[in-house]
């Protein structure tokens, strides 16, 4: 099953273009591809013949013959659906179809054969996606390009207010020595753009004066590619002597990260933060955080292959004088979930009692800033689960080609255990140029045309809505590209069910006043 | 190893592109230029330059370039480039493009990464390889199924690479694990297609893990589970069972290339009945539902091997495959005659013939151009059921006989020709074959056709009055006597064309199909008469003896005689554009001489022997066709060292041994040229050819292999001297048909070493061709270049024909039709005529056409047919004419005909070489 070559051959038997898919010699291309026109017969009603080694299977187009040269056991059905594509794909790219018209193109419609065989093995493609491979039009690229130009633009702006502030102060010392204070400011934006516009590549040999140092170069990329980010663009430019701005361009740097680190998609982490940033820092003396980070992941045909929360206790004592406590702690009861304790702790008393106490018990807890949100970590627990009705929010996307348009349904089914708070569901769409339409939603809708994700959130899902249905239309997609879906939410309670009862001094009198807060939060929430 | 070529690209050499200008463009910022340069480089590359400066500049200046198609004529040079030495080993300045390759591994546009994926599928370089490999690895988690799916190829081939197993030590987990959720369809099959060649346990594994939903997956899918199983049964046979119900349940599938691909595996892994009917079944609705000639065709040859090693199965078929018929190609039509004719049997003829019948008539309205060719391949098919199955024969043989008069006269004459051998092998149709002939003789057209009809119509009439009727007929169609009159000379001159048309209804109803028939030309007219004048003597004769009233046997042969004389005046009348010939003229007059004076002697001859021959011919002829049959009988015979497979003892399942060899990839092999037959080694040695004299300073000797349609000379050139030879260099030119492949390129030579030069030669049509050459080298003391002369080499024809058969209809079109003739004088010291056909049969290779049994005996005079095929399909037609002469030498001609000028003087020359023989 394989096509030796795909050739373009005139009439009189020139060989305009030939692709060859495997490997072979160059005159043995060239004897088959001299004996075509000879054992091509006149009149004949089919458009393939074999010898005792190939078989040929063309097609005239005009004064051309477009040819496959595929092996006798190749499957005849698939080379000719591959040779109806080629010949719908000649026209598209030479517009003459004649010696000349061929001999213009001839690069472009090798690299059109390229998407269409590879290896000798017949992809699935179409007349468009041909052309679209071929133009190269990456909706990446160009962030990426726009997140460089607005770097350099900075650069040129601070380099510009630092270049006037230093002709200010000179003028001010000196008059006359403007004009050459101009000139090498303008020089010095000029050294720092090309550095930032030829990313990293001048640097791999420009130094490099011998082999050996080159092959180190070449070593080292490993172990230097992997802690960073895949295009070493974003890395700031040595030398320049000039910080970016921190504050609003960090956000588009982040953004920027996301764009080309599709490999790390990593959304869920600055969203986490963004999340805790939002509770208000605790004012209560003692405070007591109970978090449950979920990780799940779904099959998108029903099932889940991964179920996983893992939950923490952790204690925050504003001021050291209420240090020196026990909590008392009830749980939910509930048989999955194993408590570990933190080594510091007094075990047995925790088994025993369901008192959580340090070993020693004249210390105190530590105690922590106001601003630090973490706290002590008392207590972790686990539970891992195959029982699917533990699932809080099911997702099912129903993408179906219709015509020229693809239409998604998704709809989300929550289980009564938990109301869900700032629900977002985020489905990943084919590169769009516009906003997808919307036919229906329960909620609201966004478009991140950046990462051509749709973003459908629902403030609360509670009782009273369950279960909630969105459809949207885009250009025909491949199913698979909407997966995988990715879910955020939280919620106010957890599966441990884990509370705190009291709060006991350890010296006596009145158990200080305490907060107590609960939450449960997606870490990775995913529909694959 | 010799280099592979990836691409190939016209280049026009009127428009040279000079280094300097692609440098400079290359150079300059102009996008449009740049992209112009580097095709033009790519160009010259491809057309054998070498460009070595270039390297630097497209280093510095393109491989930072940001525009994409930049980038992929980037990738197009670097695959082009030679990157290592003579020696094998990377060219160290390759290492500086290495860091372009990484970064376009991790480009933002997925395009280019994609793109950069498939160069690195073409790469072999290890060296080059090695550092990429993590960002390789990287790409296969991309979140573009363009990227995986290239992705996973280059991981693929990097693997398959001599040292790919240490540069990807957990390649085949790695994409085990991609195809476990991978949901693209290409990225899919791409990862099983690699581990199908990397690590096909797995590739089974999960295969039979998922084997409940194969039918689900997708097409591109399917195909490399069916090329899997045929591997894995070919290596593990006793593995079979678990496949056939992947293979069953993949014979729904939506997609008819898996389907085909399907009962291709099943006929190759299984003989049991149940297998192969399912798959004959699949062909059969693919040869109906498919519209494409090309499917149809090459289904056809796949039911064709079956009928060759399953014809008990296939026979079942033989009504499905038969509605073939109803496509109006005629190669298909053909196709499928063939296969049918072989699976007749005596319960399924009646249906077949049945059949062929109604497509018989049907051809008949149609209006269809290739009708009367279509009816004509019906007809001979329905002979040869007759033939085998003579009780159809009373079925066919009148519906056969209405196209006698067809305006195709091949397929008249093989009607006529039909009922020629059924009224001999039939005696029971006789007597209704001859009443329907004489009904029908004045519809027939064509001349040969009559004078066929004319010899039964004089030999098989055998009753009074069939004899009388058949007279009557034969007078009928003469029209009115006498033809010709010395009054009608008289007339207008300009009527003079007219006048013998309109005297003689059988002459000008003959005229068109003299037009028509160009074997016989204008002689035919009068070969007719005289056959017209045979037949009416032979029914005269025959009335003497059964017809008991002299009076009326008096009375015919006046007449008949009558015939005669009007027949040899019109003959001898200066109204004809060409007078009647000498042959026919005596025939004519001996008739006229035996009517006067007539002797039981003659009687006999002209009676008996003429029939007695004919049955000697019919038998001699299914003779042939019995040894033919024996023949291929005794090749499908089992050799001795073949496993016996005993009914009884076979496994429940029904699955026979496989005798598969490795034939795909065999079949791969061959297709590019990689699997080269070992040659005897003595005959090897043979062609050695001496290039330079013993004392020549520089010592050269070629070992010439001759391909299909390339030459390889293996030269071996020496260093006589004590000097250093510099720039030496082997040019060599070329004269008919033949090509140099590659330039010359130059060596250094030390002092009495040796140096071994490949040059590939091209050959695009048979002829003999010669290549010479020149050695050309620098001494360090001397400045000036040293010329050394080679021997030419000649290139021997006979390598490029092979014997073939044709038919002896197609042989003479293409006698007929031929420009180039080449003509031989035989000169020769063999004695014998025989002999002498077998020394010219052996040293031309070629096939001859005639019988044996037709050059037996000896007569003195020899004539015979020779055939063969080139390589390129070109045909190679000779006659041998000779004659043994009084002092028992030979004398004649030797004729050589061909389409193309080469083959005709080549071939000359070859017989010319070789005629004399005695060696």
């Amino acid at each position: 099953m394989v096509v030796l070559a795909a050739s373009i051959l005139s009439k009189s038997g020139k060989v305009l273009v030939s692709r060859q898919f495997v490997e072979m010699t160059r005159i043995r291309i060239e004897g088959l591809l001299a004996a075509f026109p000879k054992l091509l017969g006149t009149g004949k009603q089919h458009t393939y013949f074999e010898t005792e080694n190939v078989r040929y299977v063309y097609q005239p187009i005009e004064a051309l013959y477009l040819v496959l040269v595929t092996n006798k056991q190749s499957n005849i059905l698939e080379d000719l659906e591959t040779l109806r594509l080629l010949s719908k794909l000649v026209p598209e790219y030479s517009v003459s179809l004649d010696e000349e018209g061929i001999g213009k193109t001839a690069f472009e419609l090798i690299f059109a054969f390229d998407e269409v065989i590879c290896l000798g093995h017949k992809e699935n493609v179409t007349v468009a996606q041909v052309k679209q491979y071929c133009e190269m039009e990456s909706h990446e690229e160009k962030l990426h390009k726009l997140v460089l130009q607005s770097k350099i633009n900075e650069t040129k702006d601070v380099m510009k207010r630092k270049a006037s502030e230093i002709e200010k102060s000179k003028i001010d010392k000196n008059r006359g020595d403007k004009g050459g204070f101009m000139s090498m400011g303008s020089g010095r934006i000029e050294t720092s753009l090309s550095e930032i516009s030829i990313p990293s590549s001048g640097s791999g040999f420009g130094s490099g004066s011998g082999f050996g140092g080159l092959i180190n170069e070449v070593d080292s990329f490993p172990t230097k590619s992997k802690g960073r980010q895949p295009s070493s663009a974003t890395a700031p430019p040595k030398g320049s002597g000039m910080q970016l701005g921190k504050s609003q361009k960090t956000n588009q740097f982040l953004e920027s990260l996301k764009a080309e680190g599709e490999l790390i998609v990593e959304d869920v982490k600055p969203k986490a933060g963004l999340a805790k940033a939002a509770i208000a820092p605790p004012t209560d003396p003692i405070t007591l955080t109970a978090e449950e980070k979920l990780n799940v992941t779904l099959k998108r045909d029903g099932g889940m292959s991964n179920f996983d929360v893992q939950g923490t206790l952790s204690l925050q004592i504003l001021n050291q004088e209420d240090g020196l406590i026990q909590v008392q702690i009830e749980t939910g009861g509930n048989p999955g979930i194993l408590f570990k304790t933190h080594p510091n702790m007094n075990k047995e008393l925790f088994s025993n009692e369901n008192i959580l106490g340090l070993k020693d018990p004249n210390r105190p807890f530590p105690t922590g800033p106001a601003g630090d949100a973490a706290g002590v970590g008392l207590l972790k627990w686990r539970m891992q689960s195959a029982d699917e009705s533990m699932v809080p929010l099911s997702i099912n996307c129903w993408p179906s080609v219709s015509g020229n348009e693809t239409y998604v349904s998704i709809e989300y089914e929550a289980s009564a255990m938990f109301d869900l708070q700032n629900v977002v569901i985020s489905i990943p769409l084919p590169a769009l140029r516009e906003a997808p339409s919307i036919r229906q939603i329960d909620g609201e809708w966004r478009f991140d045309s950046r990462n051509s994700i749709l973003e459908w959130s629902i403030v609360l899902i509670d009782n009273s809505n369950r279960s909630g249905s969105m459809e949207f239309v885009v250009p025909p997609a491949d199913s698979s590209v909407f997966f995988p879906i990715s879910v955020r939410f939280t919620a106010t309670s957890t599966y441990s069910d884990l509370k705190v009862v009291n709060i006991i001094p350890l010296r006596g009198g009145a158990p200080p006043k305490f907060s107590q807060r609960t939450n449960l939060v997606t870490e990775n929430y995913q529909v694959m | 190893m010799e280099k592979s070529c990836t691409l190939l690209i016209h280049f026009d050499k009127g428009t040279p592109a000079i280094a300097n200008e692609i440098k400079e463009a290359l150079e300059g910022n102009d996008i449009p230029a740049k992209i112009d340069a580097m095709k033009k480089a790519v160009m010259l590359l491809l057309n054998g330059e070498t460009l070595p400066q270039l390297f630097i500049t497209i280093v510095r200046y393109v491989l930072p370039s940001e525009d994409h198609t930049v980038q992929k004529l980037l990738l197009l040079y670097l695959e082009i480039i030679e990157k290592t030495d003579l020696k094998g080993r990377i060219l160290p300045e390759m290492i500086l493009i290495c860091q372009n390759l990484r970064n376009n591994l991790q480009h933002p546009n997925e395009y280019i990464r994609g793109v950069t994926l498939r160069f690195l599928c073409r790469l072999n370089e290890t060296e080059i390889i090695e550092p990429l490999v993590p960002s390789v690895l990287q790409n296969l988690e991309h979140r573009h199924p363009f990227i995986r799916r290239n992705a996973i190829l280059a991981v693929m081939s990097i693997y398959k690479l001599p040292q790919g197993e240490q540069l990807l030590v957990d390649a085949p987990e790695m994409i085990e694990k991609v195809l476990s959720t991978e949901q693209d369809p290409s990225a899919k099959r791409n990862a099983f297609l690699m581990l199908f060649n990397c690590a096909h346990d797995r590739a089974i594994n999960y295969l039979l893990t998922h084997v409940d939903r194969v039918s689900e997956w997708g097409e591109l899918l399917q195909m490399v589970v069916l090329e899997l199983i045929r591997k894995v049964c070919r290596t593990n046979r006793g593995e079979k069972g678990k496949y056939i119900k992947i293979i069953i349940s993949l014979l729904n599938a939506p997609s008819t290339a898996v389907i085909y691909e399907c009962a291709g595996t099943l006929v190759s892994l299984s003989s049991a009945p149940t297998a192969i009917r399912a798959a004959a079944n699949t062909y059969c609705q693919l040869l109906l539902s498919q519209s494409d000639n090309n499917v149809k065709l090459i289904v056809l040859d796949r039911l064709n091997e079956l009928k060759s090693s399953h014809r008990d199965i296939m026979v079942d078929l033989i009504m499905d495959v038969l509605r073939a018929l109803s496509s109006p190609n005629l190669d298909i039509q053909r196709k499928t005659l063939d296969i049918v004719l072989e699976l007749v049997t005596p319960r399924n003829i009646n249906e077949v013939v049945l059949l062929l019948k109604k497509e018989v008539m049907k051809s008949q309205s149609g209006e269809l151009e290739k009708n009367g060719e279509y009816r004509q391949i019906l007809i001979q098919a329905i002979h040869s059921c007759a033939i085998k199955f003579p009780e159809v024969a009373s079925t066919v043989v009148h519906l056969m006989m209405d196209f006698l008069g067809d305006s195709n006269v091949a397929s008249a004459i093989d009607v006529i020709v039909f009922v020629r051998e059924i009224i001999e092998t039939n005696p029971k149709l006789r007597v209704s074959i001859i009443t329907r002939l004489l009904d029908t003789f004045y519809q027939i057209r064509a001349a040969w056709v009559c004078s066929c009809a004319l010899w039964i119509i004089g030999e098989y009439c055998l009753s009074p009055s069939e004899v009388e009727s058949g007279i009557a007929t034969i007078k009928q169609c003469l029209g009115e006597l006498p033809f010709y009159s010395v009054s009608e000379e008289a007339e207008a001159t300009d009527a003079s064309k007219k006048t013998p048309q309109s005297n003689s209804i059988t002459i000008s109803s003959r005229r068109p199909a003299i037009l028509a028939d160009d074997l016989f030309s204008s002689l035919a007219i009068f070969f007719l008469a005289a056959v017209v004048t045979c037949t009416l003597t032979k029914l005269v004769l025959r009335l003497e003896e059964v017809q008991p009233s002299k009076v009326e046997v008096n009375k015919a042969t006046t007449q008949a005689l009558l015939i005669f004389v009007s027949m040899l005046q019109l003959g001898q009348s200066p109204v004809l554009p060409h007078p009647i010939d000498n042959d026919s003229c005596d025939r004519i007059v001996l008739c006229i001489r035996l009517l006067c004076n007539t002797g039981d002697e003659i009687r006999k001859i002209w009676l008996q022997s003429c029939r007695q021959s004919f049955v000697k011919m019919l038998s001699e002829k299914q003779l042939q066709e019995t040894e033919e049959l024996k023949a291929k009988a005794q090749v499908s015979h089992a050799q001795p060292d073949d496993l016996i497979d005993f009914y009884h003892l076979k496994s429940r399942k029904g699955m026979s041994q496989l005798e598969l060899e490795d034939e795909v990839q065999d079949d791969l092999k061959r297709a590019t040229g990689e699997f080269v037959k070992d040659a005897d080694d003595a005959n090897k040695l043979n062609r050695i050819l001496q290039l330079t004299g013993f004392s020549d300073p520089v010592y050269a000797e070629a070992y010439v292999t001759v391909h299909h349609y390339d030459i390889v000379l293996d030269i071996t050139v020496i260093n006589r001297t004590r000097e250093t030879l510099q720039n030496l260099c082997l040019e060599l030119a070329t004269m008919g048909d033949l090509k140099l492949v590659e330039r010359p390129q130059n060596y250094t030579l030390a002092p009495e070493s040796s140096k071994q030069i490949k040059a590939n030669i091209k050959v695009s049509s048979t002829e003999t061709g010669v290549i010479f050459g020149n050695i050309v080298y620098e001494t360090s003391n001397v400045l000036e270049r040293t010329v050394v002369v080679l021997n030419d080499i000649h290139i021997d024809i006979m390598d490029y024909i092979s014997p073939a058969v044709c038919t002896d209809t197609a042989f003479r079109t293409m006698w007929a039709e031929f420009e180039w003739e080449n003509k031989v004088a035989v000169n020769t010291v063999i004695k014998n005529e025989k002999e002498f056909l077998d020394h010219i049969i052996k040293s031309t290779n070629m096939k001859c056409l005639t019988a044996p049994s037709a050059l037996d005996g000896e007569c003195g005079f020899l004539a015979a047919n020779l055939y063969a095929k080139s390589v390129f399909g070109e045909d190679a037609l000779v006659n041998v004419s000779i004659e043994k002469q009084a002092d028992g030498k030979l004398s004649g001609y030797i004729r050589i005909r061909s389409k193309t000028q080469g083959i005709a003087l080549s071939l000359g020359d070859k017989i010319t070489l070789k005629q004399k023989g005695g060696s």
